[in-house]
């Protein structure tokens, strides 16, 4: 059973291609501030310019199993009369979110090399 | 309409496995992100019922809410994974560690307790505060080993439950503990003289078997007093469940 959660174009039905892209998104979107489970969706869709549209409710097994592997913590705060659980990266979660920032890089270089362009992939969420 | 929605998708991550706190978790978050995404629609116009309808399809459908969470074995707790260690080797070792626990405490009581029953007889050690430290660590003990096994029982069968594991394995862990647990004996007497005091813990699992009829008498009234509440608390919920169809 693929792991995929979210569906980008073109390659929303290949999913390896997609391997780790959702704890990339989570990471670094969760690496500025804290977030809620609405707010971290909104936000990657926004910062993707909806290239990338999640399945929103998926999104909490990932934040769940991140946060098990001790990549995030969460705490819940009340926020206008609700309580909310709130999501922030460890400082584990950073390493291995550096780890994977890499790792896009090195491969959208190459692929960028590949069709006859130049390399120029940072990461700017 | 939502809640039972929910409740279906709680119910069939259970039973796949999804450790409760996760469950009890990803469906309060699923209701706070519906509730999320139908105040955005009405703030773009749409009406109730069409805010709605769009927030639970951006939400996903059961099989995908229920698919993301399935591919994760490791949001599956360690009852699902490991019944036979819960269920089968759980009761034993929880029995072995709430006897020496409660040997531990009871030793360390014995030490410490001495001036308190002279105090309260106004006696030095000798054959009345003797018999009052046996009194009362007599008590001790019969709650010890006639309310542990019961006690664990309903922490098998409250485990087992919560995460909807089969019967058979709910039924295995009770049973081992009722039976088990009926078997152990913790004694104490004392004689009346500084260092006088006889601690034992006994089972009757292995010989001699001196009190082997009083021990299986025991251990059958665990069961029935273990089997008797369980069948009340499945009465229970059956009723519930029907009231619970009735509504949804």
């Amino acid at each position: 059973m693929p792991r995929t959660w979210m569906h980008a174009k073109p390659m929303a039905t290949n999913p390896s291609f997609m391997n780790g892209v959702p704890e990339l998104l989570i990471l670094r979107t969760l690496e500025a501030s804290e977030m809620y489970g609405y707010e971290l969706v909104q936000t990657i869709r926004a910062k993707t310019n909806q290239a990338i549209s999640l399945g929103e409710g998926v999104v909490y097994p990932a934040l769940h199993a991140l946060e098990r592997e001790g990549m995030l913590k969460s705490r819940r705060k009340l926020v206008n009369g609700r309580t909310r659980v709130y999501y922030s990266v460890t400082r584990k979660g950073e390493k291995h979110l550096a780890g994977l920032v890499r790792h896009w890089q090195h491969i959208t270089d190459a692929i960028g090399l590949a069709i006859g362009g130049t390399a120029h992939a940072a990461i700017t969420l | 309409m939502l809640q039972s929605r929910f409740n279906r998708l709680s119910e069939r991550l259970l039973h796949a496995g999804i450790a409760p706190r996760h469950v009890r978790r990803y469906a309060r978050e699923l209701g706070d992100h519906f509730d999320d995404l139908a105040r955005e629609e009405k703030a773009g116009g749409a009406t109730r019922e069409l805010a709605e309808t769009r927030a639970l399809s951006r939400l996903g459908n059961d099989d995908a809410l229920a698919d993301a969470m399935l591919s994760r074995p490791e949001l599956r707790s360690l009852t699902s994974r490991f019944p036979w260690a819960v269920f089968g080797i759980g009761p034993i070792v929880l029995l072995a560690l709430s006897i020496v626990g409660a040997l531990y405490l009871e030793f360390w009581l014995l030490n410490h307790t001495g001036g308190v029953f002279r105090y309260w007889t106004g006696q030095p050690p000798g054959p009345v505060t003797a018999k009052l430290a046996t009194r009362i660590y007599t008590v001790y003990n019969t709650l010890i080993i006639y309310g542990g096994p019961l006690l664990f029982a309903w922490l098998f069968y409250r485990i087992g439950s919560r995460q909807r594991m089969p019967a058979k394995w709910i039924m295995l862990g009770v049973v081992l503990v009722c039976i088990l647990g009926g078997f152990q004996n913790l004694i104490f007497y004392d004689k009346g003289y500084v260092g006088g005091g006889v601690l034992l813990v006994q089972s009757d699992l292995i010989p001699p078997f001196s009190h082997f009829a009083e021990h299986i008498a025991r251990a059958a009234m665990n069961l029935a007093i273990a089997g008797g509440v369980w069948w009340l608390s499945a009465k229970r919920k059956a009723s519930h469940a029907m009231v619970f169809s009735r509504t949804a």
